[in-house]
């Protein structure tokens, strides 16, 4: 029987952002759809308002014709719509059988033959009384595949469901999928990898900034056209000026790795890279592939080899962020609320987070508090944090005016180099003006930047060279005149 | 029509006034249990939080039970302030209490200035051995501090049971589960002729203005503070955030320890089975009531220390058991998360729209 889903018109507004902008989507039955975009492009968005976990502010869903009323992740399941999130929704303790039955009513014999048959069917092999702790990524997320099979849904969403298999996992579950949609199961697979989409799918629907930008047969596509759209062609193409950059090196970076136990962090592979004075390196890259562990690795929160980091003629790999600090290294993180800086403790307190030794900010193991406080005005005042009162607790400052009390508390000490991980991530428009302004104010005063950040735009407006993280790997360092969009979107995807 | 409102921030005022309102409440709740059980709620009321307080010796009394309490709520307060879930005080007081013991027996008979501040010593360093557990299996195996630290009071108890029982009894003792008694030198002085108050209070009083002085004042507790609230703030800052986890564990066990110490030390001169009527379970409500603020902190240990008294008064004049005075414990601790509520809600008056 055909499957006919359709989102027709659907808008989702969260304050200050527009994550679905007047969508209308027609999917059939017996194909395998792509939903491309950037991180922040409003796919997670429209995949939330299918599986009824987010409820849009206007449109509508419509099954085979008849209006959906998705309110709740169990409607979706009811109308025979599965959904295998990124990351696994698995009791981990608990054994594979355990898992699959939690969430349904019928009897454990009838699920356990119907289980049976679906592994017989699409040869599956997972053993269904081990915990499900002890299963490889690619094996949980045959799980939860299962999982949804159970109830024979006539939609399966899959959210980036490769990024935490290896190759082998990739083609095993690519062959699953085809399989899936033969047998008349409508696939919706959201991804930004573009190989992914030119070997899987049938049909491509590409979002940028909450807006559906083409919806297209795949034959009529190739990486680059795909890369052109996700990226967006209306690329500004203001690079700042460059007058005299100088030929000092200021950083060396030597075969630097990093291996994590975490299944969900990224391994960095043999990182190696220079910055000049007075240079901005810009990092992109789609997130998850390594920003994080990269922007950890260099501002010293996980500790390297001593000498695969060289910073002003000194090796400074096993030292520690306020050690790294002295050396006139200063750090920006991507995440203003849950690390750079502590929303429940006052302004002052958060800039006495920086505490290079100068700052006599604690003699002798106690709190200057004057001291801190005469440093946090000087901080307010030079960069335009808008607010008088430095006792004010730093979450009523909004997202703005708290980037710049970051940028601020690390600027003031004149460092050599900041190295700041998406450093206008969510602001409004004046905000991230005055950030760029900063940041290119401070090459100029012969200061180097390391950009790590996720928005094209913005690394094509600052950076003077540009290299792509991709799976841990860094591409080799381009010059920023030599780089196209298209030719980012290409590499953010794997390819070459 | 009444409202529910997320406020904008938590009030301050609110903050220091829910404590209050849950002792409001729950003497309500605990008049309405006396009536239910036959009595007369004010005459009952009167005996439990009154009467027990009304001389001389009953405020010593006081005094007495709240020293501990305030002790260990301070050390606790490390703890809690930094997101560390020691729940294991009782364990901490009951291996300081032995450790301690364990060196004031080998002085039983001997006189002489060093054998108190030796037994003092020994027993915050015993609560630091034993709260030095949790801490770093939490740190280096990632289990869960609260399990362990909990399930360690048991072993602390059998322990202890073990000690006085086999190899510590007293010998001339007619196998009654006790130790000998310490000597004079090794208990902790009288504060007043015929009173149980002990020099056990300056401890308490010179953990509390310590305690300040380092959340308040110092780096060290700065940091504390930054890494309780976001252990990755912490490291972006590059403070040791084990480390201070582990800190945070051995300032709680030593508190917990000197607790021990002044129990045994102080009113008891001896171990026997039961050296603290679960002080170290209490003393969490302590400071939660207290807002694990040092200050907070003694007011909060005081009202807890007359449940104490005041069940065993209840029992006494109204034949009820005293395991009343948990009754008010738990009334207590359940009223304030409930009336915490009112930190992030408030009720706003909203005229009816036709």
């Amino acid at each position: 029987m055909n499957t006919n889903l359709k989102i027709s018109n659907v808008t989702k507004i969260y304050p200050g952002c527009v994550a679905n902008d007047d969508v209308s989507l027609e999917f059939n039955s017996g194909k395998i759809y792509a939903l491309l975009g950037e991180n922040g492009a409003g796919k997670s968005t429209l995949v939330k308002i299918l599986s009824g976990v987010v409820i849009p502010d206007e449109g509508k869903i419509y099954l085979n014709k008849n209006i959906l009323e998705l309110n709740s992740p169990s409607d979706a399941k009811k109308n025979d719509i599965g959904m295998v999130f990124q990351h696994f929704n698995l009791f981990e303790t608990l054994s594979v059988f355990e898992n699959l039955i939690i969430d349904s009513d019928e009897q454990r014999e009838n699920l356990k033959e119907k289980i049976d048959t679906i592994m017989k069917k699409y040869n599956f092999s997972v053993d269904l009384d081990v915990p499900v702790l002890n299963l490889s990524a690619g094996q949980k997320q045959k799980v939860e595949i299962i999982r949804c099979l159970i109830r024979s849904p006539k939609v399966l969403i899959m959210d980036e469901p490769t990024s935490v298999l290896t190759e082998q996992e990739t083609s095993e579950l690519f062959l699953s999928l085809k399989k899936f949609s033969e047998e008349g199961i409508l696939i919706i697979y959201i991804t930004h990898k573009l190989k992914e989409v030119m070997q899987l799918c049938d049909e491509v629907a590409v979002m940028r900034r909450g807006k559906l930008v083409s919806v297209s047969q795949i034959n009529n596509e190739n990486i680059e056209s795909l890369a052109n759209k996700m990226v967006g062609q209306d690329l500004k193409t203001i690079k700042k000026k460059k007058e005299n950059t100088s030929s000092e090196q200021l950083i060396k970076i030597t075969n630097l790795n990093f291996t994590s136990e975490d299944p969900f962090e990224t391994n960095l592979v043999d990182i190696n890279f220079s910055l000049n004075r007075g240079e901005c390196l810009g990092i992109a890259g789609i997130s998850g592939n390594g920003q994080s562990e990269l922007f950890q690795v260099l501002s010293g929160e996980i500790i390297s080899n001593k000498n695969s980091i060289e910073f002003n003629k000194n090796f400074i790999g096993n030292l520690n962020p306020q050690e790294r600090r002295e050396y006139l290294m200063a750090f920006s993180p991507e995440d203003r609320l849950e690390q750079a800086a502590i929303p429940q403790m006052a302004i002052f307190e958060n800039v006495a987070l920086n505490n290079f030794k100068s700052s006599n900010f604690f003699n002798n193991g106690l709190i200057n508090e004057s001291k801190i406080k005469e440093h946090s005005k000087k901080i307010i005042s030079e960069f335009n944090v808008n607010t008088n009162n430095i006792d004010l607790k730093s979450q009523f400052l909004s997202g703005g005016n708290l980037q710049k009390l970051i940028i601020g508390r690390e600027l003031i000490t004149s460092p050599d180099l900041l190295i700041c991980f998406n450093p206008t991530w969510g602001l409004d428009v004046g905000a991230i003006n005055y950030i760029h302004e900063t940041l290119i104010k401070i090459n100029e005063q012969n200061k180097s930047i390391i950009l790590i950040s996720t928005d094209t735009d913005e690394l094509l407006k600052l950076s003077d060279k540009i290299s792509v993280i991709h799976r841990g790997k860094l591409s080799k360092i381009m010059n920023a005149e030599d780089v196209t969009s298209e030719k980012l979107g290409i590499l953010m995807g794997g390819g070459n | 029509m009444i409202k529910i409102v997320k406020r904008d921030q938590p009030s301050k005022a609110i903050f220091f006034f829910t404590p209050v309102l849950a002792i409001f409440l729950t003497l309500i709740a605990g008049g309405i249990i006396f009536y239910i059980l036959g009595f007369k709620p004010f005459e009952a009321l009167k005996f439990f939080f009154i009467v027990p307080i009304a001389d001389k010796y009953g405020f010593s009394e006081l005094l007495l039970k709240a020293t501990p309490l305030c002790l260990i709520a301070i050390g606790l307060s490390f703890c809690f302030k930094s997101n560390n879930w020691n729940i294991g005080a009782e364990g901490q007081l009951t291996f300081g209490a032995i450790v301690s013991g364990g060196v004031a027996l080998l002085f039983y008979d001997q006189e002489g200035f060093f054998i108190l501040p030796i037994v003092i010593l020994a027993g915050a360093i015993g609560g630091m051995i034993y709260a030095s557990i949790p801490a770093i299996l939490k740190t280096y195996f990632n289990t869960n501090e609260i399990l362990v630290s909990l399930m360690l009071v048991y072993v602390s108890k059998l322990i202890l049971d073990y000690l006085v029982v086999g190899p510590w009894s007293n010998p001339e003792g007619f196998n009654f589960p006790e130790t000998r008694q310490f000597s004079d030198s090794a208990r902790l002085p009288l504060l007043f002729e015929g009173l149980r108050i002990h020099a056990g209070i300056f401890l308490a009083l010179a953990a509390v203005v310590i305690s300040w002085f380092v959340f308040y004042k110092t780096y060290l507790g700065f940091q504390m503070k930054v890494s309780g609230f976001s252990l990755k703030t912490a490291k972006y800052a590059g403070y040791k955030g084990k480390k201070m986890i582990i800190l945070v564990f051995l300032i709680s066990g030593a508190c917990a320890g000197l607790a021990g110490v002044g129990e045994i030390t102080g009113p008891i001169g001896q171990l026997h089975r039961e050296v603290s009527p679960d002080y170290g379970f209490t003393a969490i409500i302590v400071a939660f009531l207290g807002r694990l603020h040092p200050v907070g902190i003694i007011f909060a240990s005081l009202v807890v220390a007359i449940t104490y008294l005041g069940a065993e008064t209840a029992q006494i004049f109204m034949q009820i058991p005293k395991y009343t005075g948990q009754v008010f414990q738990g009334m207590i601790l359940f009223f304030l998360l409930a009336s915490d509520y009112l930190l992030f809600f408030k009720f706003k008056l909203i005229g009816s729209k036709k």
